[in-house]
């Protein structure tokens, strides 16, 4: 958090529980300063400005905040940060890169998943999370593992873009209407 | 008051405003490049058409892309008419002229029966005169109603047509070569003789030639309408980058967090905030007033959205109910059925006389049927960012409706509407909810302590679902009589439901709702445009007015009224000891466009063919938008509870622009629509809406959503809606087929057995 000087000081002095911590997010050491129980949600969006990662629901029914904490998909709208000091996590911005994108990136553009997009940071971050324990999953693998809601129903080019990442098939992208 | 009546008060009303609208010149919607001042590096070649130094091309947007694929679809015209690569084509937030308004959506609005649209009588043509006009003149910008690329579909390929007839005529001037000699290809234009040159470098020249005979390109010649292009809008959705309203990140800029009485349409009493404004980051409480339709509360402000969230949780609040009493869904029920028996209600179809075949009919059928209240649970939580500074306003929303948020920002803030600045982010889903302006209000008012600097309002998901604008709550009775030969004679529906679109009128344009609320298409929309030729038909609605916030909710009428007459027609074959299929096949032997869709499902998913034990079919067939789609749905019974595995759809909307977004809607469609049929209910007691958060307003998730199979019916008309068409026919042709599985019929929604 960006509070510099005496104002800082002042902040502490009357604030004594907030917490100072670095985080290892996308292979960055991050310093955050921030009450314990505010969830990794909003440390990200708020105090990091990094705004990939989405608010849905505040209660880790919908998914859309879905990072990465040591590999495991994590539900950080109710993930309090206290919990994370020496743990890596990943966020979707760092899922790819422009010149290099994620598998699941490139096959989420080959099937056109994604319609409004709000909730799609949050799929790939719990499909990236199947693939590495699961790297060909089964369609009861992806149906346990993939519990993010999607307003939009992209829910089958998602189980589709999945199996392409994995190799299982390239998929049946829609082409023409019939 | 009967139909006619309207028209001519319909009529009169606009009759004012008619006034001046001959001197408008024609094409008068592509416009003059002195709309849309270019940056540095651009040339504006009309109102809707900027060419860049590089040659790529700029179209004005004024659409807002909430998923439906507006950003790529309409691009898609104009890099067509230009010929130059889809690539090639980006778009930037259009202003507020009326060229950019939303004429189609308007239009749609014509309480006529789709039969009359194609007959064209002079009615139907003056009522079309009428409105055409009337949305001209308004230029409301919106998107909703499955409209934005029937609106774009003549004015975006004229416009970017015009615009190459300039081109290609500056090239003419300067080679001193014959036009009709030139070709481009990719937005270069050549003459075999040698020269070239790219857009960019025609386009100041052009800006000052007339384009001469302006063509459309004829279908054939095609490249682009009609192909699976990917969306323009994909690679920013798939690394985190697209920025949604709650995206905005502003030097300085605040969050505030709201709480809006419990009670819908109550309000805050004493507010005991001392405590929760010493809490760490928060800075002030605001209170809000019941802005645009919605209840009035407070809003918290301070550094972070989660401590702002905690702090308002905090503050103690003695909430009061609203002065006219708690509202109630189940009364409110109770309250539709005896509106059904005791008014007459609005007359919105009639053709022979039903009163003369029900008295000499052989058998009749008649049940009740219900729909619950809805909402739309547009993933991302209603939110907008405001800047209130030096006598301007400044707004970052993800709105279906840009002017309308711009009108309202000035009279919240008292400014002229010229000093409101508005930016359209993505929509993380609309749905219609985004047609509302209220939380733009309450994040202007709450910028207007903020001392100039930028607040973001976001609500929480409990808000977003206690404090929606509701689909109403819809009951109707539905009756036929056979003929004494046992054959299909007459069908009367009777409907009694809140209007929605007045309702809209009064929260967004207060200047245009009358005294008296004119009859609401969208309440019958899905009853009395039926194709089915039954020789005597009676269709009526009764308006009611129950005080919930209604809204309106992807597919709108058509979203419950489907589900009614899909179900009920299959209640007339069950009667008849007919097939589904066959009765509906015979009902539609004179609407051949109808007849086509419905073969192409039945085809397409083997209707008639044998499933696997446990499974029956249901079909339904449905009509909005502009657009046909019929569904066949393959269901099961898990744990005694409804699977849908797969469902095959055939659409006719017109001609495809793009056949892979086409096939996204019909899979979002259903989705949509499943989730309702299956699980969908807004309770609402003493006043508080009953359902929170995604725990007790559960969704369809991947592991039961159903496999979907798109097919469409070739077509060269214009386009029709491809957004919600899909929506209705679902829960009927689920219903449908949980009959044929449990010889149960269920008449309300959510389908539960």
């Amino acid at each position: 958090m960006d509070i510099s000087g005496g104002e800082a000081a002042e902040a502490i002095a009357r604030h004594h529980w907030k917490l100072f911590m670095e985080l290892q997010i996308n292979s960055q050491a991050v310093q955050v300063e921030a009450d314990p129980a505010m969830p990794l949600l909003w440390v990200l969006r708020d105090l990091l400005n990094m705004t990939g990662t989405k608010f849905g629901c505040g209660v880790a029914a919908c998914g859309a905040c879905t990072v990465r904490v040591d590999g495991q998909a994590v539900r950080s709208c109710v993930m309090p940060v206290s919990m994370l000091a020496g743990k890596t996590i990943q966020t979707i911005e760092a899922l790819g890169t422009p010149a290099k994108p994620h598998v699941l990136q490139q096959a989420w553009i080959a099937e056109q998943v994604p319609q409004c997009g709000y909730c799609q940071s949050g799929m790939l971050m719990a499909a990236a999370a199947l693939l590495e324990k699961t790297p060909k999953p089964t369609d009861a693998d992806i149906d346990a593992a993939m519990t993010n809601i999607c307003r939009c129903g992209t829910y089958q080019r998602v189980r589709l873009a999945i199996k392409r990442a994995a190799g299982l098939g390239p998929g049946k992208p829609v082409k023409k209407l019939a | 008051m009967k139909r006619r009546t309207w028209l001519l008060s319909a009529a009169g009303a606009a009759g004012a405003l008619i006034v001046g609208w001959g001197v408008l010149p024609p094409r008068s919607r592509t416009g003059s490049g002195r709309l849309w001042p270019p940056a540095e590096g651009q040339v504006a070649l009309n109102g809707w058409i900027k060419i860049r130094s590089d040659g790529s091309v700029l179209l004005a947007m004024p659409r807002s892309e909430m998923g439906q694929g507006v950003h790529t679809a309409l691009p898609m015209l104009v890099a067509e008419e230009l010929d130059v690569p889809l690539s090639r084509v980006h778009i930037e937030q259009a202003g507020a002229d009326t060229i950019y308004g939303n004429v189609a959506m308007l239009m749609a609005g014509l309480p006529f029966h789709p039969f009359e649209f194609e007959e064209r009588p002079a009615k139907v043509q003056a009522g079309e005169w009428v409105v055409s006009k009337l949305a001209r003149e308004l230029g409301i910008n919106a998107t909703g109603g499955s409209s934005s690329v029937a609106d774009a579909w003549m004015v975006l390929r004229t416009a970017a047509a015009t615009a190459r007839a300039s081109l290609l005529g500056a090239a003419s001037l300067q080679w001193r070569l014959p036009v009709d000699e030139l070709t481009v290809r990719d937005g270069v234009v050549l003459h075999a003789s040698g020269p070239s040159a790219h857009y960019g470098a025609l386009a100041r020249f052009a800006a000052a030639t007339p384009p001469g005979t302006v063509r459309l390109k004829e279908r054939k010649d095609w490249k682009i309408i009609g192909q699976s292009e990917p969306r323009k809008d994909v690679p920013a959705k798939v690394d985190g980058t697209a920025q949604f309203g709650l995206d905005v990140r502003l030097p300085g800029m605040l969050y505030a967090a709201i709480r809006l009485c419990p009670m819908l349409g109550g309000a805050p009493g004493a507010i005991n905030a001392g405590a929760a404004l010493s809490m760490p980051g928060v800075e002030r409480l605001v209170r809000l007033p019941a802005y645009a339709g919605s209840t009035a509360g407070f809003a918290m402000v301070g550094k972070s959205w989660w401590q702002v969230q905690q702090a308002a949780l905090a503050v103690p609040v003695n909430w009061q109910q609203r002065p006219a009493g708690a509202l109630d869904s189940r009364q409110i029920g109770r309250e539709l059925e005896e509106a059904l028996q005791r008014e007459e209600g609005f007359v919105f179809y009639e053709q022979g006389s039903v009163a003369q075949a029900e008295a000499g009919a052989s058998r009749k059928l008649e049940a009740l049927y219900r729909a619950p209240y809805l909402a739309h649970a547009t993933l991302e939580p209603m939110n907008c960012t405001a800047q209130v500074k030096d006598g301007k306003v400044f707004l970052w929303a993800p709105t279906q409706v840009p002017q309308m948020g711009a009108a309202i920002a000035a009279r919240v803030a008292n400014v002229p509407v010229e000093d409101v600045n508005i930016t359209v982010t993505l929509l993380g889903g609309g749905f219609g909810r985004r047609l509302e302006v209220d939380y733009i209000a309450q994040a202007v008012r709450v910028a207007m302590d903020c001392a100039g600097r930028p607040v973001q309002l976001i609500w929480s998901r409990e808000e977003d679902m206690t404090h929606d604008f509701y689909r109403p709550m819809h009951v109707v009775r539905l009756a036929a009589a056979l003929d004494a030969q046992g054959g299909p004679a007459s069908l009367r529906i009777k409907s009694a439901g809140d209007a929605i679109s007045p309702r809209w009128l009064e929260r967004g344009i207060p200047a245009l709702a009358g005294p008296v609320d004119m009859p609401d298409k969208t309440t019958a929309e899905g009853l009395f445009d039926l194709p089915y030729g039954f020789a005597h038909q009676h269709m009526s609605h009764v308006a009611t007015r129950k005080n919930v916030p209604v809204g309106f909710w992807r597919s709108v009428g058509h979203s419950h009224n489907a589900f009614f007459s899909e179900s009920f027609i299959d209640e007339l074959a069950f009667e008849m000891q007919q097939d589904p299929l066959a009765l509906r096949r015979q009902l539609l032997k004179d609407a051949p466009r109808y007849l086509a869709v419905l073969d192409l499902a039945a085809n397409q998913a083997g209707w008639g063919s044998k499933l696997p034990a446990g499974q029956a079919r249901g079909i339904a067939l449905h009509e909005s938008f502009g657009s046909i789609v019929a569904q066949v749905a393959e269901v099961s019974l898990l744990d005694g509870q409804p699977r849908v595995h797969r469902v095959v759809c055939a659409i006719d909307c017109g001609t495809v622009i793009n056949p892979g977004i086409v096939a996204q809607q019909m899979e979002s469609s259903v989705v949509f629509a499943l989730t309702a049929a299956l699980y969908g209910k807004v309770d609402i007691e003493k006043g508080v809406v009953q359902q929170k958060n995604f725990p007790d307003y559960p969704m369809l998730r991947l592991a039961q959503a159903p496999l979907v199979q798109t097919h469409g019916v070739p077509s060269t008309r214009p386009p029709g809606g491809v957004g919600e068409p899909g929506v209705p026919p679902l829960a009927p042709a689920v219903a449908n087929a949980l009959f044929s599985l449990t010889g149960k019929r269920l008449r309300s929604l959510p389908l539960t057995l």
